[in-house]
């Protein structure tokens, strides 16, 4: 029992780390430019196979240094092309954009790589269990928490230490002023944008090596990273972290006493911080308005 | 006499209300200028216009010889216009020290240390939270935080506002020690006696409109223009 327990929170905790990867990037586009990026999970693909694509000629870690960065520049240029010319308008305008560019990537993968899930090998070393008692846990599952605890405290202390980072979190607040003090805005915009997809694309090689690629796998990730950002408080990228992890551990835990829940779970939970309190655990109040 | 900024004939809409109709002003260089009026007489709107905020439909704006009507905001910024904007707008969300952090870089005199130097209340505030200060505090945050862009004309929209009298004294003699630096200054206040002790030239804006233009001084000696601009707080001012 406390085996199977174990599993199941560890493998929420997994999840969540996904989840939290995915929502910050999301959070940030979110903050600063009021776009609410449905595309996200697309870009998670876009970096699974760019990940599949180079690894036979460069393996899994020149993959895994090499399509971030990569995604983040196809990301740089939907933003400069698509998304740019929408910023003025109504955000509806940008999450229809994003929406239908969901699809594109969803469809435009599966055109090119085949419906089938592709496989990336990760190094063998990785692939072993830790020991035999705890057989669930392999070297990649800790490996993966590794990789985005890193990514998580880089993302921290650039946006608490750099002039960029402040200047984004200044912008969230008041992007007319940051202006009136001589930043470009736009460019302000495009960096913290790239910034962003760049976690999509990370997230998107951690995934190849543990589930596989899918052409629909954004998908499924994209839905529980909003819930984490709104249970965690629109606004708040340490509410964002919490609520990632409170969730995949919550479905994890589910998963072992009531699995037809585990997706469920998260939904209910969403439901009851909205009631009890309508900002999020780390939300301020009228950070929306 | 040279101009740091020109403008000639602006006029800027809120949505389909017309707000300034053909406002045209200079600010010499070196210089103070005041732009007084009541409440709702565009002076804000001026500015706006004048930074980009707000951009104005027509007319046309020149700074230190460049036609910056149609740039954006960041631009006319960095081409060294330091803007205090009205109630502040400090980052809530940043410490006083990061909010420092937020400017430009230009290059000039103006570094965090100089501004520490300048108001020693923010360095010994530096890890407070700008949602933390008090509204003297926030102003002389705005402003340094706009001379940090090392401006050569520094625009400030009623820094006096709100704040107690010893602190308005403070302000304003801030604004003076400015000029004394060479920066062109353009001054919106509601506090029309005190501005127009400063001021070199100014300006009454009164519904969109240029009532008055001329030189602080001939401004100051008209008595009932004043106290009509000014109100009875005014007088207040004047006994500290």
């Amino acid at each position: 029992m406390w085996q199977l327990l174990l599993f199941n929170v560890t493998n929420g905790l997994i999840i969540g780390a996904f989840y939290v990867l995915m929502a910050l990037g999301l959070s940030l586009i979110l903050n600063l430019s009021n776009v609410i990026n449905f595309a996200h999970g697309g870009f998670l693909v876009i970096g699974g196979y760019i990940a599949y694509t180079i690894t036979p000629y460069i393996g899994f870690w020149g993959a895994l240094l090499l399509a971030p960065p990569l995604t983040a520049i196809i990301g740089l240029a939907v933003e400069r092309v698509l998304i740019r010319p929408l910023y003025g308008r109504d955000p509806l305008y940008s999450l229809l954009l994003t929406f239908g560019l969901a699809f594109m990537i969803e469809d435009g993968t599966r055109f090119i790589f085949g419906p089938q899930g592709k496989p990336v090998t990760i190094p063998a070393f990785l692939a072993q269990p830790l020991s035999n008692e705890l057989f669930f846990i392999t070297g990649y599952r800790l490996f993966m928490v590794a990789v985005v605890v890193i990514a998580v405290a880089l993302l921290f202390l650039l946006l608490r230490y750099t002039r960029l980072g402040i200047r984004i979190r200044a912008g969230t607040l008041d992007l007319d002023t940051v202006a009136a003090l001589g930043i470009n805005v736009q460019m302000l915009r495009s960096l913290n944008f790239a910034v962003g997809i760049f976690l999509a694309g990370l997230s998107g090689v951690l995934a190849a090596g543990q589930l596989g690629l899918e052409p629909t796998m954004g998908t499924g990730l994209l839905m529980p990273s909003f819930i984490a950002i709104i249970v965690g408080g629109i606004g708040s990228l340490p509410g964002t972290l919490a609520g990632g992890l409170l969730i995949g551990v919550a479905s994890g835990l589910t998963a072992v006493f009531f699995p037809a829940a585990s997706e469920a779970v998260i939904y209910v939970m969403m439901a009851v911080v909205l009631l009890l309190r309508p900002r999020g655990l780390f939300g301020e109040e009228g950070m929306m308005s | 006499m040279t101009a740091a900024l020109t403008a000639e004939g602006l006029h800027t809409y809120y949505g389909k209300s017309h707000i300034l109709h053909g406002v045209s002003l200079s600010v010499a260089e070196g210089k103070i200028t005041a732009l007084l009026g009541r409440n709702g007489a565009g002076k804000t709107t001026t500015l706006r216009s004048l930074m980009g905020l707000t951009p104005a439909r027509e007319g046309r704006i020149t700074i230190f010889g460049e036609d910056t009507s149609r740039w954006p905001t960041f631009r006319v910024a960095a081409s060294g216009v330091g803007y205090v904007p009205e109630g502040r707008r400090i980052f809530a969300n940043l410490s006083v020290e990061e909010n420092l952090k937020v400017p430009l870089e230009r290059e000039g005199p103006w570094t965090i240390e100089r501004i520490y130097q300048l108001f020693p209340r923010l360095e010994e505030r530096k890890s407070n939270r700008g949602r933390q200060l008090s509204g003297g505090e926030q102003e002389m945050l705005s402003i340094g935080r706009a001379l940090l862009l090392n401006p050569r004309l520094l625009i400030l929209d009623e820094p006096s506002q709100g704040l107690a009298p010893l602190i308005v004294r403070e302000v304003f003699r801030i604004v003076q020690q400015m000029k004394a630096e060479g920066i062109s200054v353009l001054l919106v206040e509601q506090n029309a006696r005190m501005s127009l002790e400063i001021a070199d030239n100014a300006y009454v804006l009164d519904d969109g409109i240029v009532v008055y233009s001329g030189t602080a001084k001939e401004l100051a000696a008209d008595e009932g223009r004043v106290r009509a601009l000014a109100g009875a707080s005014a007088e207040e001012w004047t006994l500290t």
